[in-house]
């Protein structure tokens, strides 16, 4: 129960219905300024079917479908290089001892505060002078992977640190090794702790795959381009891979809600899942 | 959270960078960055069945290890209407470069064969240098500088940037026009530096792509856009309200690029060129792609070894 | 290093170009985060929809989709303007979206007795809001917000590809000029860093000074 639900009293029948007026005339004013949009969008030609119909024809949605599945590989390799790299720097920052933690430490503050562009530029236009020059997919995942990996970083060392340290320490006293009580004991916790911010982690990195467009390499909105560049209809291809990309991430973050509701309801799951022994879980 | 200066810690993450870098680089997938570009040539006219295929191969060449291969590996582009374009529905590339690299696989391998890696135009001299490409046909200019990195057999195309605005535009009609105005031009095109030389004052906007600059034109985002002389001529055939101020002003002799220091190939790509220019093939290729939106007779080729940097 | 001193002056304005497009759109971002947050625990069941369906939208499509459909689409619809004040309205109302959630977790972080007592005192929805919660609401989400404020100066580089010429694109051109990669995009990094600094600082003291203890 949420508490702004608190904010008001439950309205009656006079705040029912001046609330029911102010809706029908805030509606009516959206749909007019809708209305004038899309008239002005017709003036302009925008809405003429010819510069439509190529998006009800099945190549150009094979097309971008075909961009959409390099948009999910690029972003699932990133995210599983990322998200093993945050683990490691996680750990890595916990870590007792100063020569990891520090460079570990370094490397998320500085990589969280250069923007994926610039790595993408780095690794697009620096990186081939010095005899480097990756595979377009690489160009892409490399510099995205490199930035998320600080941010996944910071997620798995909230969910670490959010773990009792008596589980930790539960782990020593049964004579784990620091390593195994962390691996066995303390990560799966953590992990199950920070899954909603995981999830919405990885849509923000999708959505970062759409950087693709810089890189040429031939993700979503990449092919969108080379379609405008092919049907020369700009706006109407661009609406149509936004629409793609809403349906994508909506679906993802519909997901992470999801658990993030079913986390709420069982508070005791992480704690029971340490010692599945003693008591099966679902 | 500490935030630290970090400065003293650069180094440190940057070659951690490097060396997931590395770890990455090593593997070999190259997902989506090639596509299929075989078979018959994307225009109206079959252009690789009556093309010539060289009599015989110098053993150990460069060109022996690519019909061995079955496939010349291009860099070129994907978003090139007329000269690298690929088409949605059929997955082709189209156009003048995409038609001659096919025709140049069929010359060495027997058959048009052609593997298309989309490559960003400062990435290709060392996509050439490290082997990656066989060959670049993506309107490589051939300057001297390049030269020192690639050889350019060629010129087989010789083109340049013309200025583009909305129809009725009057006060623009040569580049020292410019002055002081708005320019668009597209991201990381030579048309930025060939603009400051001309107008040194004029602002330059930039946009990722062809069809952006073309909206933002019209749109009044910037009086003029400069662009490449065939890409603009395709725009304003089917644009009526965007209309070409004047002739080119400048020269941009279009190479094809290849390894540096490989003057067997590089011979060997001139003798094919004589070759078509010879018996009319250049001017049929040249026919189905710009000459679809040019009118007239294809115009005479230039000679090979004329620009400086492809002697 | 002379690639730099050469061109201080691009990469300057470049670098005035970023902190203004970040302090209009964390302004922005601000002013339509705590709207679309008051509009989604408000008594008025359509605004709670279009709140949601607001921060849904814009939080599912790339900011670089958002800027590319917007330059080209507004002046489709009529609605003309600059390149720069069309990145600033798109990251505000893109970043609003994310300042939305952070405002909204800080509300529902205020005790409920805080509600109740405003309530009882007779005071209206707005004026509990605005006088009650949001005060104590946006004290608690000071350090999100200075994640937003990060995550807005990094998200303006994607200007960038929409013709403005902010500090990525600025150390882009001086590159195609002077083809010296490594020093010319080391220094906008160190660039962002210390802009990033800078924020990091004002957050920490804002936090210090605003930090309720419970």
């Amino acid at each position: 129960m949420s508490a702004s639900r608190l904010l008001f009293d439950e309205p009656g029948p006079r705040a029912r219905r001046r609330i029911r007026i102010a809706t029908v005339l805030a509606v009516v004013a959206a749909l007019a300024l809708v209305g004038l949009a899309l008239r002005q969008f017709a003036d302009n030609g925008q809405l003429a079917a010819e510069r439509w119909r190529p998006y009800g024809t099945w190549p150009m949605w094979r097309y971008l479908l075909e961009g959409l599945r390099s948009t999910l590989a690029a972003a699932a390799v990133s995210i599983a290089i990322s998200a093993a790299a945050g683990v490691a720097l996680a750990l890595g920052r916990l870590s007792p001892s100063r020569w990891l933690r520090l460079p570990c430490a370094a490397y998320v503050e500085i990589v969280r505060t250069v923007p994926a562009l610039l790595l993408v530029y780095i690794v697009l236009f620096a990186l081939p002078r010095y005899g480097l020059d990756l595979p377009l997919f690489w160009k892409l995942v490399v510099p995205l992977s490199v930035s998320n990996a600080a941010a996944f970083a910071e997620i798995f060392r909230a969910g670490i640190r959010s773990v009792e340290r008596g589980q930790l320490e539960a782990g020593l006293a049964l004579g784990l090794t620091r390593g195994r009580a962390m691996r066995l004991v303390v990560l799966p916790q953590a992990a199950r702790r920070v899954l909603p911010s995981l999830v919405s982690q990885s849509a923000g990195l999708l959505k970062d795959t759409s950087l693709g467009y810089v890189v040429s390499f031939a993700e979503l909105l990449y092919s969108g381009k080379v379609l405008a560049n092919y049907n020369h209809l700009l706006i109407q291809t661009y609406l149509v891979v936004a629409l793609v990309y809403l349906v994508i991430n909506a679906t993802l973050s519909k997901v992470a809600r999801t658990l993030e509701a079913r986390q709420r309801t069982r508070p005791s799951r992480a704690v029971a899942d340490a010692v599945p022994a003693a008591q099966p879980t679902t | 959270m500490v935030r630290t200066p970090a400065t003293r810690w650069a180094t440190a993450a940057a070659a951690a960078a490097l060396a997931l870098a590395g770890l990455t680089a090593c593997s070999s997938d190259d997902g989506g960055s090639a596509v299929p570009g075989g078979g018959p040539a994307g225009g109206k006219e079959d252009l690789a069945a009556a093309a010539p295929v060289a009599a015989s191969l110098p053993a150990g060449s460069t060109m022996e290890k690519i019909k061995k291969r079955g496939e010349l590996i291009v860099g070129g582009s994907l978003d090139a209407p007329l000269l690298s374009q690929q088409n949605p529905a059929t997955k082709q590339v189209e156009g003048l470069d995409a038609d001659f690299g096919r025709l140049l696989a069929k010359y060495i391998i027997g058959k048009p064969n052609v593997k298309i890696v989309n490559s960003a135009s400062e990435t290709r001299e060392a996509l050439l240098s490290n082997g990656t490409v066989d060959v670049v046909f993506q309107t490589y200019s051939i300057t001297p500088e390049r030269a020192k990195q690639v050889a350019f057999a060629g010129p087989y195309y010789s083109s340049g940037l013309v200025i583009a605005t909305k129809k009725g535009e009057t006060g623009i009609a040569t580049p020292a026009d410019l002055k002081g105005k708005t320019v668009i031009a597209g991201a990381n095109t030579p048309a930025i530096p060939a603009i400051k030389k001309a107008a040194p004052d004029a602002k330059i906007v930039t946009f990722g792509s062809d069809p952006e600059c073309v909206q933002a034109l019209k749109q009044g985002r910037g009086q003029a856009y400069v662009q490449d002389e065939a890409l603009l001529l395709a725009t304003a055939k089917q644009d009526p309200t965007i209309q070409i101020q004047g002739k080119p002003f400048t020269s941009d002799p279009y190479g094809i690029g290849l390894k540096h220091g490989d003057a067997q190939m590089k011979t060997f790509v001139n003798d094919w060129l004589k070759q078509i220019q010879a018996s009319g093939l250049w001017a049929k290729t040249w026919k189905n792609s710009i000459g679809t939106v040019v009118q007239g007779e294809a115009p005479q080729p230039p000679a090979l070894g004329s620009a400086p940097g492809s002697e | 290093m002379n690639v730099i001193t050469d061109h201080l002056p691009e990469f300057g304005s470049g670098l005035l170009l970023t902190v203004e497009l970040t302090l209009l759109s964390l302004a922005g971002a601000l002013v339509a985060g705590i709207v679309v947050a008051a509009m989604r625990v408000s008594p008025v069941g359509v605004l709670r929809a279009a709140g949601m369906a607001y921060v849904e939208t814009l939080q599912n499509i790339p900011l670089l989709v958002w800027l590319v459909l917007a330059v080209f689409g507004l002046p489709e619809i009529g609605v003309k303007a600059g390149l720069f004040t069309t990145a600033v309205v798109v990251i505000s109302l893109y970043q609003g979206a994310y300042t939305a959630e952070a405002v909204r977790s800080g509300i529902n972080a205020v005790p409920a007795g805080q509600g109740e007592a405003a309530r009882a005192l007779g005071l209206t929805f707005t004026q509990s809001l605005r006088l009650v919660i949001l005060p104590q609401a946006l004290r608690t989400v000071v350090q999100p917000l200075g994640n937003i404020a990060i995550m807005t100066l990094m998200n303006t580089a994607l200007a960038a590809a929409v013709g403005v010429v902010e500090l990525t694109a600025a150390a882009n051109r001086v590159n195609l000029a002077e083809a010296q990669p490594i020093w010319i995009f080391v220094a906008a990094g160190l660039a962002y860093m210390a802009l990033s600094g800078v924020v990091g600082l004002a957050t920490g003291t804002l936090e210090r000074k605003l930090a309720i203890l419970r």
